[in-house]
């Protein structure tokens, strides 16, 4: 076992051997409770919710106990503030969704077909909701739309129950929420509050070492894409993760918006080093150009500090002190061009403006992250909230498939005349509603429907073998804990978390014991039979109804996108910028999340346009925030010129606008050149000088789009 | 001190509003305390949130039905 040979005595052999042994246990006993522990503690936590639940409900005499343990299944989620979250948005759909059957039953009592069609549209209404949303605001919609027809549905017959069956559900998701949330906030927390801290951190490490990478071209143009699409979704992410840490103890307010700040931060700091990266890579593309020689130290610059930032031995470097340096190095550059022909001067005066401008924008995002690091509290201005974005059109299309859902499943159910698709169709109704925000609904129908048809065998023999024979509440725990605990161990794998879902839902839904219990085997598996059919269902209608009008299906996307250009072009300013970068970056993340890990040739496509549109829409927005601030002035006219061609452009991009584009730039320069070489004002000097950047950049990005442009290169010498 | 309320005829345990009332007290309370940074110093913050809800509960219930 021991390494060391002969010079060591037997003893000491010995030891060492026993040493090495203990640490081998110790290695393996930390690899164990840091996955198949975690793991065999959330099925103990879920258990103890579930039970617990189930045991008050019996205690307090409520008509169907098995909603409460339900509910407590629903919310098993990995962390604590993922728990709390989903509980206020899940109390929040019931109350609403109970409101809107009431509502309903009450103008519609026993007439069938209108009910249906109420429901059908509210379904469809709250499916759309659900789709604009993210996260767990957005499983309140869906709640919302489908507890109204577990509701309505079953009072069809009987529309005096409906008030009671209301009351009854409201009480007892309202028990199943309390009592799973005590249970996760409590018991073994997993604060969803330090994840979100490994996550920035993993960010702030993964950014810095990817700037300094393409700093140093050491990746190709399809990498730098992708990384920008991980990114996209690693803001996504961080912003759910921050939704659920807002519910947890440890969580203030402040570290709210710095982490709002942050994520902005981020997203300034990404897009400049877009524009800054294609720029240089257009340099280096280029015939020998000076510009490239005098930029490269720079550069350098720039990428020793980013990494002196990631390594540990080496102080931080000081970021106010590099950007003085760096404006000095600039100045020593411009003085070695000299005097040069006007279109290297553009090049030169562009890259080194960028060039500052990401130092101040690293600065920043740097300077937050230290203060989330060491928890600091900083004084943040202007957080403001994360926007999503989802194109209209799949939100339309998945209010379509959730109405069409309900209004088949009813059709099906009146000409079958079976009393057991009552059932059915309330499946049929949450699956289609729950699996329309997921970007592969097949993928997660089918988990559920594996987990059901695995679960039918399971709860028959729990129900008529265990359940049977139970004759208090200890021996029922310990008869239907099998299957129960089976299903939430198959949840905490992500790879089989739909079936272990489906399994505890429908264990939920038949093993689950009534007060009076009365043991009807035709019913039980007719039950059985009913609620595989919904989802079956369901199944069905996502794979005929509109199939490709899933969330982040990319033609989808990228018209999106384009509206959302054409948006920053002509949307009124106030936090535009903001709210554009969200939707963009939303935009792509849905893209991401729906084309896994290896994305196809045309999803890369859409991610190149989208950051081609960012960085315009970027440029387009600076220059309307100069003009919105300019008393009139020749400039100010061209500016706006500019930006009303490019809105043309986003609108129908084709040659005929890109090259009306093109000239509106290349005449919009004399006028602000003019303009800034009149000016005193050094913050205005500032702006216009941005605004050449824009220019600029708009000039080039619109090259790279129209091969075949009309206009060359030389011309930019005007 | 009535132990039940009628809403539309629905017959609701008094202590319901009560542990309403609770919740917005705790959620007030909850946003002092995590302004002071209270949350940070103390073992197990979750804990410390539901005892503090229980108290203010039990407080409620106390005063309530005296």
């Amino acid at each position: 076992m021991t390494p060391e040979p002969a010079p060591a005595t037997h003893n000491n052999q010995a030891r060492s051997a026993v040493q090495t042994g203990v640490s081998w246990l110790a290695l393996q006993w930390r690899g164990w409770a840091a996955s198949e522990g975690e793991r065999l503690i959330f099925v103990a936590k879920c258990m103890a919710a579930a039970f617990t639940a189930l045991w008050l409900a019996f205690r307090l005499g409520l008509d169907s106990p098995n909603t409460a343990m339900t509910t407590t299944f629903i919310l098993a989620l990995p962390s604590s503030g993922m728990v709390l979250e989903k509980a206020f948005y899940r109390l929040l759909g019931t109350v609403v969704g109970c409101s809107a059957a009431l509502l309903f039953v009450a103008l519609f009592p026993q007439q069938a077909p209108l009910l249906f069609i109420a429901l059908a549209l509210w379904a469809g209404i709250c499916t759309c909701g659900a789709a604009m949303y993210r996260n767990q605001q957005s499983y309140s919609f869906v709640l919302a739309g489908y507890t109204a027809c577990m509701i309505g549905i079953p009072s069809l017959d009987h529309p005096t129950a409906v008030f009671n069956l209301a009351v009854t559900r409201l009480t007892e998701v309202g028990l199943g929420i309390i009592v799973a949330s005590v249970v996760h906030d409590v018991l073994f927390p997993r604060h969803a509050n330090r994840q979100v801290m490994v996550t920035v951190q993993a960010r702030y490490q993964r950014f810095i070492a990817f700037c300094s990478e393409v700093m140093e071209q050491r990746l190709a143009p399809a990498e730098v894409e992708l990384n920008h699409l991980r990114f996209a979704a690693d803001i996504a992410a961080l912003e759910s993760g921050r939704a659920a840490a807002f519910f947890e103890a440890a969580h203030s307010r402040a570290h709210t918006r710095q982490l709002h700040a942050f994520n902005n931060a981020f997203m300034t700091a990404l897009t400049t080093f877009y524009t800054l990266h294609r720029l240089t890579h257009r340099l280096h593309a280029a015939t020998a150009s000076p510009v490239v020689t005098l930029i490269e130290p720079l550069h350098a610059m720039l990428a020793a500090a980013l990494r002196a930032e990631l390594s540990a031995g080496v102080p931080a470097p000081d970021w106010q002190r590099l950007q003085t340096d760096l404006a000095s190095g600039i100045a020593a550059a411009r003085t070695a061009l000299g005097a040069v022909e006007r279109p290297v001067q553009i090049d030169f005066d562009t890259a080194v403006e960028l060039l500052e401008r990401f130092a101040r924008d690293m600065a920043a995002f740097v300077a937050l992250y230290h203060g989330l690091a060491q928890q600091r509290k900083m004084q943040v201005s202007d957080p403001v909230a994360y926007h999503p974005k989802t194109p209209p059109g799949l939100v339309l299309a998945s209010g379509v498939r959730a109405a069409c859902a309900l209004l088949l499943g009813a059709a099906i159910w009146y000409w079958l005349d079976w009393p057991y698709l009552g059932t059915a169709l309330v499946m049929t109704a949450v699956f289609s509603a729950l699996a329309s925000s997921s970007p592969k609904p097949l993928a997660m129908i089918t988990g559920v429907l594996i987990g059901f048809c695995l679960g039918a065998p399971l709860a028959f023999i729990t129900e008529y073998w265990w359940v049977i024979r139970a004759n208090d509440y200890p021996m029922l725990v310990l008869a239907a804990l099998p299957i129960f605990a089976l299903g939430c161990y198959l949840t905490s794998d992500p790879k089989r978390a739909g079936i272990g879902v489906g399994v505890t839902l429908f264990a939920a839904q038949v093993v689950a014991p009534l007060n009076l219990m009365h043991y009807d085997g035709e019913a039980f598996l007719s039950n059985e039979l009913a609620l595989i059919a919904g989802v079956a269902l369901a199944f069905v209608i996502f794979s005929v109804i509109l199939p490709e009008h899933t969330m982040g299906q990319k033609d989808h996307v990228a018209s999106a996108l384009w509206r959302e250009a054409l948006g920053a072009a002509k949307a009124p300013l106030f936090r535009l910028k903001h709210r554009f970068d969200n939707r963009v970056r939303d935009l792509l993340s849905q893209l991401n999340a729906a084309a896994g890990p290896a994305p196809s040739a045309e999803a890369r496509a859409v991610v190149r346009q989208g950051l081609t549109l960012l960085e315009l829409g970027h440029s387009v927005i600076e220059m309307r925030q100069l003009i919105d601030v300019s008393a009139p002035s020749p400039a100010r006219t061209a500016l706006a010129l500019c930006v009303q061609q490019l809105a043309a452009y986003f609108r129908a991009p084709d040659q005929r606008h890109g090259a009306a584009v093109l000239s509106a730039v290349l005449d919009a320069g004399p006028p602000v050149r003019a303009a800034l070489a009149g000016e005193q004002d050094a913050a205005r000097k500032l702006r216009l000088q941005t605004a050449l950047t824009d220019l600029h950049s708009i000039y080039t990005s619109l090259l790279d789009q129209m091969p075949a442009a009309p206009l060359g290169e030389s011309d930019h010498a005007s | 001190m009535p132990r039940e309320i009628a809403i539309f005829g629905v017959l609701l345990p008094a202590i319901l509003p009560l542990f309403l009332a609770s919740l917005l007290i705790q959620g007030a309370l909850d946003w002092v305390l995590g302004l002071a940074g209270v949350y940070r110093r103390v073992w197990h913050p979750a804990l410390v949130r539901l005892c503090l809800l229980v108290c203010i509960f039990a407080a409620l219930i106390g005063a309530y039905y005296q």
